[in-house]
């Protein structure tokens, strides 16, 4: 018989192991290399060249000197050469902003005996391996709602302490979906729940995060239970969110239905996802967090290099 | 019920398993609660309809669980007993039981006690009235009483030793059947007909009364008729009932109840007797008092043996006058070194007026008269009657009975005799001629160099052949007998002594007298019964002996009871209840009376054919299932109550565990409330050690670095008294004195450690009694640096003095230089351990006299039993494997180590051989005074 735990708020949220598992799973990937690949040559990752020249470390070409120019940016060594005098430029280089978010509310403390973690776990592992992977990658990570983007070596920890400090706060009630802000252009989000919320709420919010051009993945986390619904017998069943109960005399007759409505609820958030260029994953707990962060490692690396190409094209 | 031995006190109770199939139907449709289960995508599914909201059916597995204890509950209403008792059911007045308490119910006499009294409790719950009486107890008015009293009265019933008359009993019984009507009578009868049990049944069954017979369905055995014949001691063994075979071992136990064999015996399968013969010398033969049956309990399977079973006394009367400086030359010699071996030989005393008579009287079985010519008077009659009464006369010839013959002879004798071979006479010395087959020496070897040189001659009468034993190669006769009443005459027309022949000097003169002893029987009890022989050979009236040791019921000797009876000197028959088996007489004439008479037979008791409740004598008790069925429903209705939890998803995975675990531990707790037998014995596996191997011990004070330092300490020191002495101690071990036996240890060491708390009184009572009986207790206080002279107390010293306070505890000195202590093994000046400074103090010795002033050593009278020292002796002992010494010592060096232990050894040796070495020390004088 499958067991299921639920784990209230108290046991949940933010902490140590949480911290540790993220900084461990970060660890055991590669460097995150989020570049387009025209600049994959100048930079491993993060700082991406905009192919003029600007404020930069990485040469981009010597330029004779107009005079009226500050004669501190002769670059002597060059212009000893010949007799003109020349100026070093550099690549303008600029980083990437991203916005991550996990879900924390009720219904993500689910975890059944066929899970490795519960939901919630699983989405803070996620979310904060994934920060401290783009920060190493010299990106700036911001959690959405919470903080600023920045860089930060501890950005994990930085995360935790800031989300710990919002839970902390009277009243708090975690959210099942991220106030619908319009991010900036270029920057992107990684939304990392279970979106049981109605579909309708899902688009709206995407559209609203994407009204200036941002672009986004949305993680779907998913207990294995939950896609199977292994249930039978006199069975009553309780909303963690809302409190709702239904009290079914064979649980199994329900399973069809069940994973109808399932199928049709994601196909909706797809769509939403579909339409505005965001991407959307779908990722057991059953499954380890690392294939996970894998899979949102490549289409990150595809997203950033995709309007880089598309606009210097 | 079912041919189960199980029965119900409420059978009306069963019904309501009639309602079981309700109780299914109405299980069936209650369902357990369901599960909740917390599903976070339900929003999705919130709002289909319930389709089935028909409830799952309980499991069968629990609708099973919980019809069983429904069932086990009823059935416990009904009040299940196992092993029921068939009888008195039918009966509502009064409960007679009748026990026979002769020797055949002894062999199971606890099973019969139990039968009754599970009668009389069952007779208790109905409240019925309750009468025990046993077949003994004749003229015994039958009172009916309370079940407690009747109770009482039964094991206050012990069998007897003979076998009642039951026939005595009837009358008091009809008395009471006929005060109580409708009286059940359970007659728990021994299985035997002896006591006349037919006829008491038959009686019996006319009663008005419900009668139960219970008996053993067993075979009684039972010894009877021990012989000591030549060749053994045979006895025969008799059991009441044939049909299988059976084996069994007889014991044959001298006075004093020690074993002197054993044999074995046999039943065919349809033999109700068989013999058991001890093929033994008659030395031992002669000693057995008592033959019983290995493992039968009663006295019947007793044989009590008296000097009638004993070897044969032979009395020697010889005509000449003692000459004791000449032994070679009196026939007496030669007869008493020839019947020694195996006979019991009795001379007159010297002086003895009478000696025939005298020797009569000591019930001589064999007389033998060497070279007495004429008897008369008061020895000749008394001689004639013993001869007629059974007795064996042999005679001898000589010069004396040649000159002058009585009638005691069994031929007629010429005046004078021949002479062979002598210097007067031209005839050789005759040899022997082969005995005849006629003789009773037949069989015998009759050696070449046995010649016989003189004889008395035999008048040639027409039956003197017949009468002719042994005779000479020439023909005439040399032993002639003749029987004469009940006994023989046997003459030896020879002497006794080796002046007429070499025969006396022969193997062969043994083997005659032995063949002649063997035919002597049971010696007459002489009529009047003079039992008892007076010393100056009187018989005396001693027509009465007092019972001396008798058997009980279960075949025990013992005191005699109230009821025993001296016996009459003409006593002849078996125990009864005026004279019980068992030997009377005074302790060097006993009388053996037995419980069976030599032909008796032992048959099972008929009880067929009348109006009788047969029933077979059991020992299982009934047992009460009602406890055990509630208590299988109480665990079955825990493990519902579990199941339902579990079902309901109550329990958690780890809370499952634990409530696992709880119930196995309920079990477990049940099961464990079942009595255990008892630990066989109190003995301690530590204590079973210590009493094996002496062994150093300490006190454990508790303090692990103390009780480890004392450990290894002790352990330095046994290994060194291994090395360096004759003991081998074994391991040391720290005892608590409160739980511990002290006794097994010689010395202990007890370190003081100030701040464990004192022993209860008990304790120091206990040290207290060690120390009085030989113990030796070291204290360690372990302080001398701290100690101040003249300071105040240490906190050991005074945890030590409070101690102390409840012991009575000798003076105290400081080792003198000449106490033994210092000298027991080696010469030491004092005791040291890690500290070297610290005074040691031993019980003062007495003082010394002015005059024995030199002596090296002295000692008190027995080993000090309080040694208390300050300089922490075991952290001196302790080392290592290699000698290297395990604590700093102060001020030092292996020298310190070595005499810290030799210190330690010469305290074990103190304790071990006491004042010892102190004598030891004048060997030297003792010596030197011997060698002047």
């Amino acid at each position: 018989m499958i067991d299921v735990t639920f784990h209230q708020r108290g046991q949940r949220g933010i902490d140590r192991h949480h911290q540790q598992g993220g900084l461990d799973l970060a660890r055991r990937l590669p460097s995150l290399v989020v570049a387009a690949k025209e600049v994959a040559s100048s930079v491993m990752h993060g700082v991406h060249g905009r192919r003029r020249a600007g404020i930069g470390e990485t040469f981009w070409q010597f330029r004779p000197f107009i005079a009226g120019e500050t004669t501190s940016r002769i670059d002597w060594r060059r212009s000893a050469r010949d007799e003109r005098i020349y100026v070093r430029e550099r690549e303008w280089e600029a980083a990437h902003t991203i916005w991550i978010w996990m879900d924390r509310s009720d219904s993500m403390g689910f975890a059944s005996s066929l899970a490795l973690q519960s939901k919630a776990d699983r989405a803070l592992v996620l979310g904060l391996a994934a920060a401290d992977l783009l920060v190493r990658g010299g990106e700036r990570v911001g959690l959405l709602g919470l903080t600023r983007p920045f860089a930060a070596r501890n950005i994990v920890e930085r995360f935790a302490e800031s989300m710990l400090a919002a839970e902390r706060v009277s009243g708090y009630e975690p959210e099942e979906l991220p106030a619908g802000l319009a991010l900036a252009a270029r920057t992107q989000a990684i939304l990392i729940g279970d979106f049981l919320c109605p579909p309708a709420r899902i688009v709206t919010l995407i559209n609203a995060l994407s009204a200036q051009g941002a672009r986004g993945h949305l993680v779907m986390i998913v207990d294995p239970v939950e896609e199977t619904f292994p249930f039978s017998g006199h069975t009553e069943f309780i909303d963690v969110d809302s409190g709702a109960t239904l009290r079914v005399g064979q649980a199994e007759s329900f399973r069809a239905d069940y994973l109808r409505r399932l199928a049709a609820h994601r196909d909706a958030i797809a769509e939403a996802a579909r339409g505005r260029g965001w991407s959307l994953a779908l990722h057991h707990t059953d499954r380890p967090a690392s294939e996970a962060l894998l899979g949102l490692r490549a289409r990150l690396e595809g997203s950033l290099h995709e309007p880089f190409a598309r606009g210097v094209a | 019920m079912l041919g189960l031995p199980l029965a119900f006190t409420v059978p009306l109770a069963l019904a309501a398993l009639a309602s079981l199939p309700l109780l299914y139907f109405l299980l069936r449709i209650t369902p357990p609660r369901p599960r909740r289960i917390p599903f976070p995508p339900l929003r999705l599914i919130l709002d289909l309809e319930a389709r089935d909201e028909t409830p799952a059916h309980t499991p069968w597995w629990l609708l099973a669980l919980r019809l069983t204890i429904a069932a086990l509950i009823i059935f416990a209403m009904a009040g299940p007993i196992w092993n029921p008792l068939p009888v008195g059911e039918a009966a509502d007045g009064a409960l007679l039981v009748v026990l026979d308490d002769g020797w055949p119910a002894a062999a199971n006499w606890d099973q019969r006690i139990n039968a009754a009294a599970q009668r009389i409790e069952a007779a208790a719950r109905r409240a019925q009235p309750v009468a025990v009486v046993a077949t003994s107890e004749i003229g015994r008015d039958i009172v009916s009483n309370e079940a407690g009293k009747a109770l009482e009265r039964l094991r206050a019933i012990k069998p007897q030793p003979y076998v009642p008359d039951r026939l005595a009993m009837l009358a008091p019984i009809e008395a009471f059947v006929t005060a109580h009507p409708k009286a059940a009578i359970l007659w728990i009868a021994d299985g035997l007909e002896r006591g006349h049990a037919r006829d008491f049944a038959t009686k019996l069954a006319g009663l008005q009364a419900h009668v139960t017979v219970v008996y053993d369905g067993r075979a009684v055995e039972a010894l009877a008729g021990p012989e000591n014949l030549g060749g053994g001691l045979d006895v025969r063994v008799l059991r009441s009932m044939a049909g299988t075979p059976g084996a069994g071992a007889i014991r044959a136990l001298d006075l004093k109840g020690l074993m002197i064999g054993e044999a074995p015996f046999s039943f065919d399968a349809q033999a109700m007797e068989t013999k058991a013969s001890f093929d033994l010398p008659v030395e031992l033969r002669n000693d057995i008092a008592r033959l019983d049956i290995v493992g039968a309990q009663s006295a019947g399977a007793v044989s009590l043996l008296d000097e009638r079973w004993k070897r044969r006394r032979v009395g020697v009367v010889s005509g000449e006058t003692a000459d004791t400086s000449l032994p070679l030359l009196a026939p007496n010699y030669y007869l008493v070194k020839a019947l020694g071996p195996f006979a019991d030989v009795r001379e007159a005393r010297p002086g003895t007026p009478d000696p025939v008579s005298a020797l009569i009287d000591e019930h001589v079985a064999v007389m033998i008269l060497a070279d007495i010519g004429m008897v008369s008077g008061a020895a000749r009659t008394n001689l004639a009657r013993f001869v007629e009464d059974g007795g064996i006369l042999v005679r001898f010839a000589g010069t004396r009975l040649a000159g002058a013959a009585d009638d005691l002879v069994p031929v007629r004798l010429r005046r004078g005799g021949r002479v062979l071979g002598g210097s007067l006479s031209w005839e050789t010395p005759k040899k022997l001629a082969p005995f005849e087959r006629s003789s009773p020496f037949y069989g015998l070897r009759v050696p070449d160099e046995i010649t016989v040189s003189r004889q008395v001659l035999a008048e040639p009468d027409a039956g003197l052949p017949g009468k002719t034993w042994a005779q000479l190669a020439d023909g005439t006769p040399l032993v002639t007998a003749a029987p004469r009443g009940k006994g023989t005459i046997v003459l030896f027309h020879m002497t006794a002594d080796t002046t007429w022949s070499n025969l006396p000097l022969s193997g062969l003169f043994v083997d005659m007298l032995r063949k002649i002893v063997a035919l002597s029987g049971e010696p007459a009890r002489d009529g009047g019964g003079s039992l008892q022989s007076s010393a100056d050979g009187k018989p005396a009236k001693a027509d009465i002996v007092a019972p001396s040791r008798t058997l009980d019921g279960f075949g025990v000797l013992g005191a005699p009871p109230p009821t025993a009876k001296p016996l009459a000197g003409s006593f002849e028959g078996i125990g009864d209840m005026e004279h019980p088996p068992g030997f009377y007489g005074p302790p060097d004439a006993l009388v053996a009376i037995n419980a069976l008479a030599p032909r008796d037979t032992i048959a099972a008791a008929d009880y067929s054919g009348l109006n009788l409740v047969n029933e077979a004598l059991r020992s299982a008790a009934p047992i009460d299932l009602r406890p055990w069925l509630i208590a299988a429903a109480f665990l079955l209705f825990a493990a519902d109550a579990l199941a339902s939890l579990w079902l309901a998803g109550g329990l958690s995975f780890a809370r499952r565990k634990a409530v696992a675990a709880g119930l196995a531990l309920a079990v477990l707790a049940a099961l464990g409330a079942q009595p255990t037998p008892a630990r066989a014995q109190g003995v301690s596996q530590r204590d079973l050690a210590a009493a094996l191997t002496t062994r150093l011990a300490y006190v454990a004070s508790g303090d692990a670095q103390v009780d480890e330092a004392s450990l290894s300490g002790l352990t330095s020191l046994s290994r060194a008294l291994a090395a360096r002495t004759s003991l081998t101690p074994g391991e040391p071990v720290g005892i608590d004195p409160s739980r511990d036996e002290l006794a097994f240890y010689p010395m202990l060491y007890w370190p003081i450690v100030a701040g464990r708390p004192q022993p209860n009184a008990a304790t120091i009572a206990k040290v207290a009694a060690y120390m009085k009986q030989g113990g030796t207790i070291v204290f360690d206080t372990r302080d001398a640096l701290a100690q101040r002279p003249g300071g105040a107390l240490t906190p050991e010293a005074r945890w030590l003095r409070q101690l102390l306070d409840g012991v009575d505890v000798p003076e105290l000195e400081p080792v003198p230089a000449d106490h033994v202590v210092t000298k027991t093994f080696y010469l030491l000046d004092g005791f040291i351990g890690r500290y070297t400074i610290g005074q040691t103090w031993i019980e003062a010795l007495p003082p010394t006299p002015p005059e024995d002033g030199q002596r090296p050593a002295r000692s008190g009278d027995g080993v000090s039993p309080i040694i208390i020292t300050s300089n922490d002796l075991a952290a001196g002992w302790a080392s290592d494997r290699s000698g290297e010494s395990l604590y700093s010592l102060m001020p030092g060096g292996a020298r310190q180590h070595e005499i810290a232990l030799r210190g330690g050894v010469n305290l074990v040796m103190y304790t071990l051989t006491g004042n010892y070495k102190a004598d030891q020390v004048h060997v030297r004088d003792l010596l030197e005074r011997l060698a002047h």
